[in-house]
């Protein structure tokens, strides 16, 4: 008996016009319209089985784990064929609040799921829709309180909590009701590497321990690849791949780096962690290829030019909290420089000091060229009805249009295609590289971006890493606050490392990264080389 | 075993209402000053780790600033005796705006007694404030009848959207700013900001619908006994309407008959829902001993002022003219004092039992 069966599913979302038109138009209108549905979807999930959802943004990830619950068509409209069947019992038929019993859901954004101001309250409020008996209830509480680790929080408010405290939380109270059925879409993708860790450790453990069947979407895919039974690979709203990750992920862009470095080299399957990396090469050593120049492997860094923003012995508190103590920092011409550190280390702050947010109480900023600031929510700039518009406001606001400046953005960001969308109709990845474009479009010689990758799959980073590589290469500054150390090692010229508000390393990329315990998964297979391009480069050399 | 609320939201609820009657009751400048500084005192002790605890400093400055604007207003238009402070220039409104003379003598007395005026609003704001900060919304909403509880629930998810919409303004702001590099564009911006506040706060509205959907919530409505409930309280209500047109119309027996008659329909229809609304409830609480005692304190200190307003005494109100300090008298001030119960009552346990999270808050 399966766990859960989708039916020759295919759904579509409604024309965008809004008009009434008969069931078949309707359906081929939307087939040929850009707005992903999905089609033919013919998937068995076991019992306890871990399945992994990967898959580039817009390929239907998301519609996928909604109909699991009804949330589409119930909630979203739009036109559905075939079946989804949970525990037999049918989507069709039922409504997401009927389903609740047996469809544990946890939404991308943990922020969204609270309705009560208490932690335990919050995991209560199922049960007490459910009509759970006050006894069981309480064991209930008390059990998943204890199965997420998550017990010395039941009184806080989940407003108080760190991102990936709340994430926990959240699945604490999909998981109270005993769903058949654990669905998680993309529960890390805000969180910062610990709070994501955290997150996936909770999902593996209850996986299997308590044999809950999970159907998760993903797009940091190292995080998780190797603790998946199942990876779906979805695609224009289809079914491209289905069966053992290794297999299914060995060819996909997304892949993690180990991956795409075994693809490289030939080893066969490719690895989907560093361990298994190192075993492959313990196995054939001679697959290493000879740096060009063992000393440093290329490319040398440009020399950079003038000072864009020199900021000397920064001292900034928030109330009583000391966020910044003495930092200097300057960003040149030809510089790329990434800002690493944990949460409340204080990039966010010192990125907003250099972009004027924040008056420092010692120390001072010395701007000498034009400095722009994308926020890390990008919903909070997007306010033009397309793509396009949005980044001609920018313009429009400095007084000037330039509809060359706009095209070579768009391209930049691969955002082409999208210029006619909505923003808001985009997904979070695909929205923050619109924020990007548009605040860069005006101009600035220095672009400070702030946690850039947050939501983004593996083709939106590396349109951002060759948009940074572009813009710096002419002469242009990026300052960028992250936790991503794949991008850091792919673009940075220097790496920063705050902690406590202090700088606690700095220096060009390879030199601070090495040693690190946060080092990328190619540095840590194979040094001195950072990234999968420069062993392809040095095996083409060689 | 419920160690973190220490007091139950409707005892919290008797002590503002308490408090808040007290300030309208004795309108002192001196006692009301009091109270407000009892209401600071009581969220130091009780106030949680949620973003609606910052509604104490918030509503006082919002009643602060009403205050102002009414001290302003009155000292402009209303001429009284006294010393005169300083005149203004004097001009008269034209008559489309009513015709009445602005500015002129301004005098002591009358700022005197608008300010004490203002600090009456300040006073109730406080202690609506502080309310806000230390009572769980959760818990009084689960304290009301069953039936109120979707109404409720939303009233307080309402209530939630409030601090991350203001936190939504600020950095709808900074990011406009950001984007041209720090030059701040005046046109069209109340659209560029407006925008993205709203589609964000729509965004997150969608949101927790669908998640509270998912949740089951309202997966019990639409049944047999709710409908029913639903035509009662219908009837209740055109009961009562009609009431009011009866006594209008002169007929008081009729009139009281359909007023209890549409009551009864309503209590009625309050307990079908209740009884009919198969949810359950995670550790409901009932009221303890501490809870007890706050309550009779905060009722004693109202009858014990209004015993003190009918016989005069207790210097409760305060006359500007002549000129004097307002009187202050012990008894009063005892009675006010009784107010500060709930500090008594304790702290908020969960900051004795783990000093460890305040750390993390910060983190």
């Amino acid at each position: 008996m399966k766990q859960l069966c989708f039916r020759s599913l295919s759904f579509s979302y409604p024309s965008p016009d809004g008009s009434r038109v008969s069931h078949s138009t309707r359906w081929e209108r939307a087939r040929d319209a850009m707005t992903p549905g999905l089609a033919d979807i013919d998937i068995g999930l076991e019992q306890a089985e871990l399945a992994l959802v990967a898959g580039t943004s817009g390929s239907g990830k998301s519609t996928l784990l909604r109909c699991v619950n009804g949330l589409v068509p119930h909630s979203s409209g739009g036109v559905l064929v075939g079946e989804v069947v949970v525990a037999s019992r049918s989507t069709v038929r039922n409504k997401p609040r009927d389903l609740a019993d047996l469809v544990g859901f946890v939404h991308q954004d943990p922020e969204a799921h609270f309705v009560v101001d208490r932690v335990e309250g919050d995991i209560a409020f199922s049960l007490e829709n459910l009509g759970t008996e006050p006894d069981t209830m309480r064991r209930r509480v008390e059990e998943v309180l204890d199965a997420l680790d998550i017990a010395r929080l039941r009184h806080r408010s989940p407003a108080s909590l760190s991102g990936g405290e709340r994430q926990r939380c959240a699945i604490a109270s999909a998981l109270a009701v005993g769903p058949a059925v654990l669905v998680l879409d993309e529960p890390t993708s805000q969180l910062d590497p610990q709070g994501a860790e955290d997150v996936i450790g909770a999902v593996v453990r209850l996986n299997q321990d308590l044999g809950t069947t999970v159907l998760m979407a993903e797009h940091r895919l190292e995080r998780v690849a190797a603790f998946a039974d199942r990876a779906l690979l979805m695609g224009g709203g289809r079914v491209v791949g289905d069966g053992d990750p290794t297999a299914v992920l060995a060819d996909y862009p997304g892949a993690p780096p180990v991956t795409r470095l075994g693809r490289l080299l030939g080893w066969d399957p490719p690895p989907l962690t560093v361990k298994g990396a190192l075993s492959h090469l313990r196995r054939e050593p001679d697959a290493v290829p000879v740096p060009v120049d063992p000393a440093g492997p290329p490319p040398a860094p440009a020399a950079p030019g003038e000072a864009i923003v020199t900021a000397e012995g920064l001292d900034l508190r928030h109330g009583k909290v000391r966020v910044l103590s003495d930092v200097s920092f300057t960003a040149k011409e030809g510089e790329a420089i990434a800002v690493l550190g944990r949460n409340g280390s204080g990039k966010t702050t010192l990125l907003r000091t250099l972009a004027g947010l924040h008056r420092p109480q010692k120390g001072k900023v010395d701007c000498l060229r034009r400095a722009s600031y994308v926020p890390q929510d990008p919903n909070t700039l997007l306010s033009a009805p397309t793509v396009r518009a949005e980044l001609e406001q920018t313009q429009r606001l400095l007084g000037r249009v330039d509809h060359r400046a706009v095209d070579h953005w768009l391209d930049r960001l691969h955002l082409t295609h999208l210029a006619p969308r909505h923003p808001r109709s985009l997904s979070s990845g695909e929205r923050q590289r619109v924020a990007i474009a548009a605040v860069a479009v005006g101009g600035a010689e220095l672009l400070l971006l702030d946690e850039p990758t947050r939501g983004m799959d593996a083709e939106s980073r590396e349109a951002l890493r060759s948009a940074i590589t572009s813009h710096v290469a002419s002469g242009g500054s990026v300052v960028l606050a992250t936790h991503d150390v794949e991008l850091a090692a792919g673009c940075a010229t220097t790496v920063v490392v705050l902690g406590e508000g202090q700088i606690v390393a700095a220096g060009a990329g390879r030199t601070v990264l090495t040693g690190s315990l946060f080092a990328p998964q190619v540095l840590r297979v194979m040094p001195p080389f950072l990234t999968v391009d420069e062993v392809r480069a040095a095996r083409t050399s060689a | 075993m419920h160690e973190l609320d220490r007091l139950h939201s409707v005892t919290w609820a008797c002590w503002a209402a308490a408090a808040a009657l007290t300030v309208e009751i004795a309108p002192n400048p001196v006692y009301v000053v009091l109270v407000i500084s009892l209401s600071a005192i009581v969220v130091e002790v009780h106030g949680r780790d949620r973003p609606l605890a910052r509604a104490f400093p918030i509503l006082l400055l919002v009643g602060a600033t009403f205050g102002a604007v009414k001290v302003a207003l009155t000292v402009l238009t209303v001429h009284g005796v006294g010393d005169t402070v300083v005149t203004l220039p004097e001009w008269t409104l034209p008559r489309l705006l009513g015709g009445f003379s602005v500015g002129g003598t301004v005098e002591l007395e009358v700022i005197l007694q608008s300010a004490a005026e203002a600090l009456v609003i300040v006073g109730v704001m406080a202690v609506f404030g502080a309310f806000n900060a230390v009572v769980s919304h959760d818990q009084l909403v689960r304290a009301l009848p069953r039936s109120f509880h979707e109404a409720g629930l939303i009233v307080t998810v309402a209530l939630a959207f409030v601090p991350s919409t203001m936190a939504t303004v600020r950095s709808v702001q900074e990011s406009d700013r950001a984007r041209t590099g720090g030059r701040i564009v005046r046109r069209g911006r109340l659209v560029r900001l407006a925008l993205p506040i709203l589609a964000t706060g729509l965004e997150k509205a969608i949101d927790l619908a669908s998640s509270m959907d998912s949740r089951g919530f309202g997966r019990a409505a639409g049944t047999r006994g709710e409908r029913l409930a639903a035509w009662f309280a219908a009837g209740g209500l055109v009961a009562l309407a009609a009431a009011v047109v009866a006594l209008i119309g002169g007929s008081a027996g009729l009139g009281i008959a359909l007023v209890a008659a549409g009551a009864s329909l309503i209590v009625l229809a309050i307990f079908i829902g209740s009884s009919a609304d198969n949810r359950s409830r995670y550790r409901p609480r009932g009221l303890t001993w501490s809870d007890g005692a706050v309550i009779v304190a905060s009722a004693a200190a109202v009858i014990i002022l209004l015993v003190f307003r009918s016989s005069g005494i207790g210097s409760l109100s305060w006359d500007p003219v002549p000129l004097r300090f307002p009187t202050v008298e012990p008894v009063t001030v005892a009675a006010i004092a009784l107010l500060s119960a709930p500090a008594a009552a304790g702290p908020y346990a969960e900051a004795l039992v783990l000093p460890s999270t305040s750390d993390e808050v910060r983190a």
